[in-house]
């Protein structure tokens, strides 16, 4: 059976590949691109083959991108392969980078330039990839349950929604009317690190001599406290403008990029001028991924340190952990600041990307769903939060959303599915209303049949065997 | 005399009503095997707590190389050269082999945060100067082979000797064992013995140990002290030890301590 698989993968994705050449805009053709991208990952075929394939693939896919830049599926695709490189193992280092910067910086923007959802979505999953990481610190390597997270998020960007904006000259006599000009966007980034890790601190101190269950409560507490705090700072001094938000938040000049698009020739080759609103999603497309980008490199570099070391060891053991010589309170702080602090950068970028900041972005959903990316992904697994926020994402703003449209054509034509008129199709039944009972049914079944998470990190992986098997000896006795 | 690693003056614990040690003192010489012995519940693992810093004590003093260290947090403790093992061992069991002893070796690893972020010079001279004590402490305790392996795969008695060289990756002066022998077979047991020699003469560690195999303690130790219900009822060198009459009723009940007819008075 093994030995078809190979031979079978090569035959299918050769063909799935022409039928892309030959008939570009079918549906059929992408799902069968899609298939190919799975088996080729997937399948026990050899190494070189199977990075081939994966560039072959990549290739095609942003063809079809190229020529049709609203083929969701093909995304998807590439999302795949992108994924496939991040986290497949044994794939040579050269592949992984080559194959993830081509899709990454060619083949996304070519079609993204056309097509700003797809910038959109890039920017979400790299904000969200952000502030998983920063919570895969706390919760996934330190095992510290923060049910606040969010707070840390909104102190970023209000650290930037505040001077970026009229905001500031509400209560700073002599401060600039509109704020301070967009580029002072990449100091507040470093001052958003700080204020967001010393809010770490302060949430912490308290916070961190309780453990577990208590732990996750008070952090809850003291997260709601940061929110209620953006929504009724608006008196006696209006800091915060209360719950109307700050608004408009000032963004970066792009002139640079404007010209370099203008100088590679991108208007000619799309036909057609290429707007600021194109332009600033590209902008933070590329600003989003950098930082994720340093983001992962600080989180793999503390991961393999005597930090990261320590912060396992406290996570199992804490008397152990204390026993080798490992103070818990400045160790925990210094994970949650981390954690605090990678949500903070990003914050200044929402600010700024949004140009609006109101406390309703950070209540206690926010916390949660960031949570969910974490165990969705695999607690304390880099990859997995990477892949947690990106699957989460592509299914609420991606996948949901095309399903309600295909249903929203359905009932205005009025189709007929198994003798049931689809024009009859009650509202409620709009994907947008059950948007979190799909979520809430993902993580259940998640937690049933793959506990550990998506891509699960070898400790978490351990610990979890060894409760099963603790939990199966106390069962039989 | 030799110089004294530990004094401990009169340190008693209470649980609610419960006295678990009650006025206990006794001396460790710098470099000596020494044994705290008694019968299950006796209080040794808590009066092992109290010196390490896991309790604090209700009255009472502990002196270490001539410094008071009562009541100072296990982390101090560790820092400041007491290691130890326990006795329902403590591993990181998801962690492997090798990185066990690095977290032991926490403190004297070398490198700041930023050291870390910016991968400097520092971090990587620190890693690797880590690592490589750690791969020795390792094929000191005969574990280098195992570097890689999860902590969980060891057998029983490997996970001991592990919890050893992750105490050794502190670089104590002085090194607790919390009945190291236990669920080792007669063969494990000598090699144990062999070891916790070897720990004394090479690296020029006290060592103080629990332990119930009594053929290893009195093989082993240069003195013991025994624990009855919180209170030392004995203290001296091996074979006073085991010829005195309330360590016999201690052990094996009353009317044993007239057959033996030890009349060695306790230190």
């Amino acid at each position: 059976m093994n030995g078809y698989i190979f031979p079978f993968t090569l035959a299918f994705t050769a063909l799935s590949v022409v039928g892309a050449l030959l008939r570009p805009a079918s549906d059929l053709v992408n799902l069968a691109l899609l298939a190919s991208v799975a088996l080729v990952s997937l399948g026990r075929i050899p190494t070189s083959w199977r990075s081939g394939l994966l560039a072959v693939l990549a290739l095609t896919l942003t063809l079809l991108l190229r020529l049709n830049p609203g083929d969701k599926l093909a995304f998807y695709g590439l999302l795949g392969v992108l994924i496939a490189c991040f986290l497949l193992p044994n794939l040579p280092t050269l592949v992984r980078v080559a194959l993830g910067t081509a899709i990454l910086f060619i083949s996304v923007p070519i079609a993204g330039l056309t097509n700003s959802f797809l910038f959109e979505l890039g920017i979400q999953i790299g904000i969200f990839a952000a502030l998983a990481l920063g919570l895969n610190v706390v919760v996934g390597q330190a095992g510290l349950l923060d049910l606040g997270f969010a707070a840390f998020f909104a102190i970023g960007a209000y650290t930037w929604g505040i001077f970026g904006s009229p905001q500031a000259a509400q209560f700073i006599e002599g401060f600039p009317a509109g704020g301070l000009p967009g580029n002072y966007l990449y100091l507040f980034m470093a001052l958003a690190i700080i204020t967001a890790a010393i809010t770490g601190v302060l949430i912490g101190l308290p916070a961190l001599r309780l453990r577990g269950d208590y732990l996750a409560i008070v952090t809850l507490g003291l997260g709601e406290v940061v929110r209620v705090l953006a929504n009724n700072l608006d008196k006696p001094l209006n800091i915060t403008n209360g719950p109307q938000g700050i608004t408009p938040v000032n963004r970066p000049e792009v002139g640079f990029l404007t010209q370099f698009l203008q100088a590679i020739g991108a208007e000619q080759v799309y036909g057609k001028p290429i707007d600021s609103y194109i332009t600033y999603a590209f902008f933070f497309y590329l600003l989003v991924l950098l930082v994720i980008g340093v983001v992962i490199l600080v989180n793999i570099r503390l991961a393999n340190s005597r930090f990261g070391r320590a912060w396992v060891a406290i996570r199992e053991d804490e008397i152990a952990a204390k026993a080798m010589g490992i103070p818990l309170l400045p160790t925990k702080l210094l994970a949650f600041a981390t954690g605090a602090a990678f949500s903070g950068i990003m914050g200044a970028i929402f600010a700024a990307k949004q140009t609006f900041v109101s406390p309703e972005s950070f209540t206690l959903q926010a916390s949660i769903n960031i949570l969910a990316f974490v165990i969705l992904g695999g607690m304390g697994s880099i990859g997995g939060a990477v892949v947690g926020a990106a699957a989460v994402t592509v299914l609420n703003i991606g996948l949901l959303k095309d399903f309600s449209d295909l249903l929203n054509t359905w009932r205005q034509t009025g189709v007929t599915i198994l003798g049931y008129n689809m024009a009859n199709l009650p509202p409620q039944l709009n994907p947008a209303k059950y948007e979190r009972l799909v979520f809430g049914l993902i993580l259940i079944l998640m937690m049933i049949f793959r506990p550990e998470g998506l891509i699960p990190e070898q400790r978490h992986r351990v610990e979890m065997q060894e409760a099963r098997q603790e939990a199966k000896e106390g069962g039989s006795k | 005399m030799s110089e004294l690693a530990l004094d401990v003056q009169g340190v008693t614990k209470r649980f609610g009503g419960l006295v678990a040690v009650s006025e206990v003192s006794l001396q460790v010489r710098a470099k000596e095997i020494f044994s705290v012995i008694g019968p299950n519940g006796a209080g040794k693992t808590t009066f092992f707590n109290l010196l390490t810093g896991i309790y604090k004590p209700d009255s009472g003093r502990v002196v270490f190389f001539g410094q008071d260290i009562t009541g100072r947090s296990p982390d101090w403790v560790a820092r400041n050269g007491i290691g130890r093992t326990f006795q329902n061992i403590r591993l990181f069991k998801a962690m492997t082999v090798l990185e066990n002893v690095l977290v032991g070796h926490h403190t004297h690893t070398q490198q700041s945060y930023f050291d870390v972020l910016l991968h400097t010079p520092r971090f990587h001279a620190s890693e690797r100067k880590a690592k490589a004590r750690a791969m020795e402490l390792l094929a000191y305790m005969n574990l280098d082979r195992r570097a890689e392996e999860l902590a969980s795969a060891l057998s029983y008695g490997e996970q001991r000797r592990l919890e050893i060289a992750r105490a050794l990756a502190l670089e104590p002066r002085l090194l607790f064992l919390d009945e190291p022998a236990a669920g080792m077979n007669e063969q494990e047991t000598e090699d144990l013995k062999t070891r916790v020699r070897r720990l004394r003469d090479e690296l020029g560690l006290t060592i103080v140990l629990i332990e119930h195999d009594m053929a290893m303690v009195m093989s082993i130790s240069d003195r013991i002290a025994v624990l009855e219900y919180g209170s030392k009822i004995a203290e001296g060198l091996p074979h006073e030890v085991r010829s005195n009459p309330r360590v016999i009723e201690a052990y094996l009940g009353k009317g044993a301590a007239g057959q033996a007819g030890g009349t060695h008075a306790p230190a």
